[in-house]
């Protein structure tokens, strides 16, 4: 496998932090000296970021009083059966 | 062993995650404040069985997509694996490389034309076997070992759909880019 494909083949595992010692230092060594390769992981990088920065909704205003009051039933629920 | 005197103050800073990641899952509101309401039952009536000083984020959501999937799952038909086509890797980098004319780095600055919408069209259009694992790694950042713990599914499984949901969302978000004209010459 070429040094490309060795890094294409195992982006996500590096951008995830989850891949091995021995890869991690393989791929490091590769974007070193591979413009196209680092170019294409900036990207994906980035698009992870977007992924993160943008996926999100907020909740509700009142999520909180919500749950806090089937919190509080409960425990009073729990209370009054002792 | 945790005290359920401190449950809301533990444990209420992560309702807003928590809600967001159930309106991904169920893709709609009412059913989003459902999933979230059960799981904060069930987290406070099982909180003594949370240790302490471990990740309570995780022990949360791994409640929710229980609660989820005990929910909804039954209402769909056995998902399929082979739901996806192949898809080819770094597939938004080459189409975006090729509508941009191939600068150098332009393919991560035309990423900043996608906005929230976009990103969560493309992330509840995924069929759910592939949108729980790139929900939780993606948007949450869970690691593998928390997502299989979460899903209950092998840590190899986690990264095979993980590779293909996000080779999948990457082909909607092109999608999404064609439809509203994002890609387009804009010299």
């Amino acid at each position: 496998m070429s040094g490309c494909d060795y890094a294409i083949e195992y982006v996500y595992q590096y951008l995830d932090e989850e891949a091995s010692f021995f890869t991690t230092s393989r791929i490091r060594l590769h974007l070193r000296r591979c413009a196209p390769c680092m170019d294409a992981f900036q990207f994906e990088s980035r698009l992870k970021e977007v992924i993160r920065e943008r996926g999100k909704s907020d909740p509700p205003p009142e999520l909180f009083d919500t749950l806090r009051a089937l919190i509080q039933q409960e425990r009073e629920n729990n209370e009054s059966e002792m | 062993m945790a005290d359920q005197a401190n449950f809301e103050t533990d444990a209420m800073q992560y309702a807003p995650q928590l809600y967001s990641a159930a309106l991904r899952m169920t893709r709609n509101p009412a059913d989003a404040e459902d999933v979230v309401q059960e799981t904060f039952l069930k987290a406070f009536r099982a909180y003594d069985s949370y240790t302490e000083g471990t990740n309570l984020k995780a022990w949360l959501y791994r409640i929710l997509t229980n609660t989820y999937i005990n929910k909804y799952r039954k209402q769909q038909r056995r998902p399929s694996e082979v739901e996806l086509g192949e898809l080819q890797d770094l597939y938004l980098y080459k189409r975006l490389g090729e509508a941009s004319g191939a600068t150098q780095s332009a393919e991560a600055d035309m990423l900043d034309a996608f906005v929230d919408t976009d990103v969560i069209e493309a992330l509840e259009s995924l069929p759910e076997t592939f949108r729980l694992p790139v929900l939780l790694a993606d948007v949450d950042g869970f690691s593998y070992k928390e997502i299989a713990e979460m899903l209950d599914i092998p840590i190899g499984t986690v990264m095979s759909r993980l590779h293909r949901g996000r080779k999948a969302l990457q082909k909607k978000l092109w999608d999404v880019a064609e439809e509203h004209g994002i890609t387009g010459d804009r010299s």
